[in-house]
């Protein structure tokens, strides 16, 4: 074959091109720090990118979701507690007024007593320091509590005392009152059937307030007294305010019996609270973990080690300069350098 | 009897060889690295005298005449220009794909910028944050922003990819057509006349030959054609080689004429058609040409060259094409705008459907309360035309978040199901919803990864098949070098070689100088 100078100068501009390109493109790689700058260069690796960032976005998302509930469970541990109080120091004040007098002047203050703190029960209750209404389930615009024309408490406007789980009408909208509550995706599988949410794929993190003031009443000895603390310190006070001869001994103490029964529930609900809590700790952990996986791995499909790069990028420019070196010396002398 | 001075002629013709061999190496020489310059050659022929015959035989011994030079010709292999010109055509149709795709990837790509899937994930956070407090007007209000940068984003993408398009047609429209396919047509045209009139004279007009293979292989970068030479019988002794240059599509055997002799036909794009169409305006039409070519629409016949990748990228439709009507699989600008197109209505469908809450209403896909809806009421919603609805924009709390406001006015279940509605599976279909018509299944998340994953795969792939024809290319252009291109060293001989010739010849001329002179002044002289 022959070989013409335009053949040889053809051949060496193209391979000092490609040698340039791949130094550039190291050198960029270098100075971007990522392994691509557009997804071409490596598909594979931009579409696990894609997925990663998508990944992590969400572990962001749900992170932020059991803040949130982490926050919304801690106020209302905390009204619970101080709903508990309230309820220790009705106690510890109707102990001490049923051991020292039995005048009816003195039940009357006692009386007053325990008013003020049905009241300040009712307070706590409707608790909207977040702008939101704790206790309501997914009503978090209107207090849950009231009193009642007669009284008596009502939970999202149902008298609780006249909830009747024996009665079938009743039993279902306690059960619907039951598991109305507040919910977050907290990438526990979310699923959605026809419209409908599948209870189990979504974190409830409310503690409906029925669930506090239950409804329904007990029998107590032979009359039907509810089973709500407010409407129960109610009879007490009521039993209190009685004259000297229909106030019944025996009653109140029936009457405080059942409080400090029922008074439990309080803690029952402290403790779900508390296994809720420990549950969204699990979970931060998980996402946690997950956060830092996900970064690795980010790190290794989109970032370059900039150590072996820089290796690389030298070993290239020793090719490049040997080449340019060479590009000197392409255009070999011809037979008139040698004529005479 | 020879005649006294015929060797005269004889050394005049040697000096005159040689003389020419000179000129034609430093020619050469001068030329070593012009583009397109084919290497030429002195054609030398020895001059027999004894042409003639006697009535009557003369045993005499002819010395011959001497040499003559018959012509200067090229050194050129056309089965090489062929193939180069096959590869050329390639190489023009993959490196402008590459170009065009390249548009197209700088617009959806999202690598190192971001782009409409991180609005969408944008959204969903947004989603999320509004289920945690779902009466709150400060996130539904952040909410429906987010949603305003999805729309906006499929927006810009729209118009700029239709900017691409714009942009594809203007160039292939007055760069590739106009400006350089009719005019070399037009000048290899003309120079089939001036070719032919040398010839007829009986020139050889290398550099005319060179400058229209440069033009042919100019031509051969833009479009798939062929060139055959037929012979052309002039007169009753003269034979002149005819160049025609047709259009010739492989797949269906079809060529169209392009130049043949001095006549040529031109092309003209029809841009506002969609898909674009090339017609032709033809002055000659070649026999071999079928009746079923209809010249208004050629379009079909460009099977490579620049403007077939102009073509794909402009009318590439992808699975949207009708291909039983010829359009073109390609995935193209076409292809794009139709798949984001799909993407929004689903979009706004999906959202739309889920905003609806009225349990009354049982038609479907209702529009009842729209998040997002079309800028011109009553027209389909398209990534161009997609957009917050007037309703939404008057009120950030317009979006329910919960299908039961009156009973549980606090809870976000509607929220919760358009964050499943981003995770979850859609079909989405080109038109009807019918199988046939089902284009993905997945996500909207995944159908963007999914196109932009189509679409540096395209361009991954075409990367290739440019620098696999790169590297063709640059073989065959070595290859056509080694044949014609200059060798110093190979001229440089050819100087020495005929310096001495030429030498020798004066030397010839002289010896007979000197013979002549004996007969002349010494001849006759005795006793003087």
């Amino acid at each position: 074959m022959r070989i013409t100078n335009k053949m040889v100068t053809a051949s060496y501009s193209r391979s000092l091109n490609i040698l340039n390109r791949e130094l550039n493109k190291l050198s960029e790689q270098v100075t971007t720090g990522r392994k691509f700058a557009k997804s071409s260069e490596n598909t594979a690796a931009a579409i696990s990118a894609y997925q990663l960032r998508r990944n992590l976005k969400k572990t962001d998302d749900y992170m932020e979701n059991i803040m949130h509930a982490k926050d919304f469970l801690t106020m209302t541990e905390s009204t619970l507690t101080l709903v508990h109080e309230s309820v220790q120091n009705a106690m510890d004040r109707v102990r001490a007024g049923l051991n020292a007098t039995s005048s009816s002047v003195e039940r009357n203050i006692l009386a007053e007593e325990l008013e003020t703190i049905q009241e300040q029960m009712l307070q706590t209750l409707n608790n909207n320091s977040i702008g939101i209404y704790c206790f309501g389930g997914s009503n978090t615009t209107s207090k849950p509590f009231e009193v009642d024309a007669n009284g008596f408490l009502t939970y999202n406007g149902y008298t609780l005392k006249d909830l009747d789980p024996a009665d079938p009408a009743d039993a279902d909208l306690i059960k619907k009152l039951k598991s109305d509550g507040l919910t977050l995706d907290l990438g526990l599988g979310l699923t959605v059937n026809t419209g409908e949410i599948d209870p189990n794929s979504v974190f409830t993190y409310s503690i409906p307030g029925i669930e506090v003031m239950v409804s329904g009443v007990s029998d107590v000895n032979g009359e039907s007294v509810p089973n709500n603390l407010y409407d129960l310190l109610g009879a007490i006070v009521k039993e209190l305010r009685k004259p000297d001869g229909e106030y019944d001994r025996e009653r109140l103490d029936s009457l405080f019996a059942k409080l400090e029964d029922n008074a439990g529930i309080l803690l029952n609900n402290i403790t779900n609270v508390g296994a809720k809590t420990s549950y969204l700790d699990f979970m931060t952990e998980r996402y946690e973990v997950l956060n830092i996986n996900l970064k690795e791995r980010q790190v290794h499909v989109e970032s370059v080690d900039t150590a072996l790069n820089i290796i690389n990028f030298e070993n290239h420019k020793v090719a490049y300069q040997a080449a340019l070196r060479m590009g000197t010396k392409i255009i070999q002398q011809s037979i008139f350098d040698f004529l005479q | 009897m020879r005649p006294t001075f015929l060797s005269f002629q004889t050394a005049a013709r040697a000096l005159a060889a040689s003389q020419a061999a000179m000129d034609v190496a430093g020619n050469n020489i001068s030329n070593a690295n012009t583009e397109g310059y084919t290497r030429q050659r002195i054609d030398l022929n020895a001059i027999s005298s004894s042409g003639y015959t006697e009535r009557y035989s003369t045993s005499r011994t002819f010395v011959d005449a001497g040499v003559e030079v018959s012509r200067i010709s090229q050194i050129r292999d056309p089965f090489l220009d062929a193939r180069y010109r096959r590869e050329n055509a390639e190489n023009g149709k993959y490196n402008t794909i590459l170009s065009g795709l390249s548009d197209i990837e700088n617009i959806l790509d999202e690598a190192s910028t971001d782009g409409l899937m991180n609005e969408l994930n944008n959204f969903v956070s947004q989603l999320q944050a509004l289920s945690r407090e779902a009466t709150s007007q400060d996130l539904a209000l952040v909410t429906r922003t987010a949603a305003q940068k999805v729309t906006e984003i499929l927006n810009v993408y729209a118009i700029r990819i239709e900017e691409v398009r714009e942009q594809l047609i203007t160039d292939l429209t007055s760069v590739v057509i106009n400006k350089d396919f009719n005019s070399i047509v037009k000048n290899i045209a003309s120079l089939n006349k001036q070719i032919r009139a040398e010839e007829i004279y009986g020139n050889t007009p290398n550099d005319l030959y060179d400058a229209r293979n440069r033009l042919l292989d100019e031509l051969s970068q833009i479009a798939n054609i062929r060139v055959t030479v037929t012979p052309e019988k002039v007169s009753a002794d003269k034979t002149i080689d005819r160049l025609t240059v047709s259009l010739y599509d492989s797949r269906t055997g079809v060529s169209i004429g392009l130049v043949d002799n001095d006549a040529y036909n031109t092309l003209s794009v029809n841009g506002d058609k969609v898909p674009l169409t090339i017609s032709m305006q033809s002055s000659f039409i070649l026999e071999n040409t079928p009746d079923s070519v209809d010249l208004s629409d050629i379009t079909r016949y460009f099977s490579s060259g620049a403007i077939k990748g102009y073509l794909d990228l402009i009318n590439g439709n992808g699975v949207y094409a009708n291909t039983a009507a010829g359009e073109s699989s390609f995935r193209g600008t076409l292809f794009y705008t139709n798949a984001l197109d799909t993407f929004a209505a689903k979009f706004a469908q999906v959202f739309n459907d889920l905003n609806d809450i009225d349990p009354d209403d049982t038609v479907p896909g209702g529009d009842d309360a729209p998040l997002f809806t079309s800028n011109t009421p009553g027209q389909p919603i398209t990534a161009r035309t997609i957009r917050v609805s007037a309703q939404w924009m008057e009120d950030p709390s317009y979006i329910n978040t919960t299908q039961t406001p009156a009973e549980t006015p606090g809870k976000g279940d509607n929220v919760i199901r358009m964050i499943d509605a981003m995770n979850a599976e859609h079909k989405f279909y080109k038109g009807d919803e019918t199988p046939e018509n089902l284009v993905f299944t997945g996500s909207f998340n995944q159908y963007v990864v999914g196109l932009i994953g189509e679409l540096s795969l395209d361009v991954e792939l075409h990367k290739n098949f440019s620098e696999t024809s790169d590297a063709v290319l640059l073989d065959l252009y070595v290859k056509r070098e080694a044949i014609s291109g200059v060798n110093l060293d190979e001229e440089g001989i050819n100087l020495m070689t005929f310096q001495k010739s030429y030498s020798a010849a004066a030397r010839y001329l002289t010896v007979l100088d000197e013979a002549v002179d004996i007969i002349i002044n010494r001849m006759g002289r005795v006793g003087i």
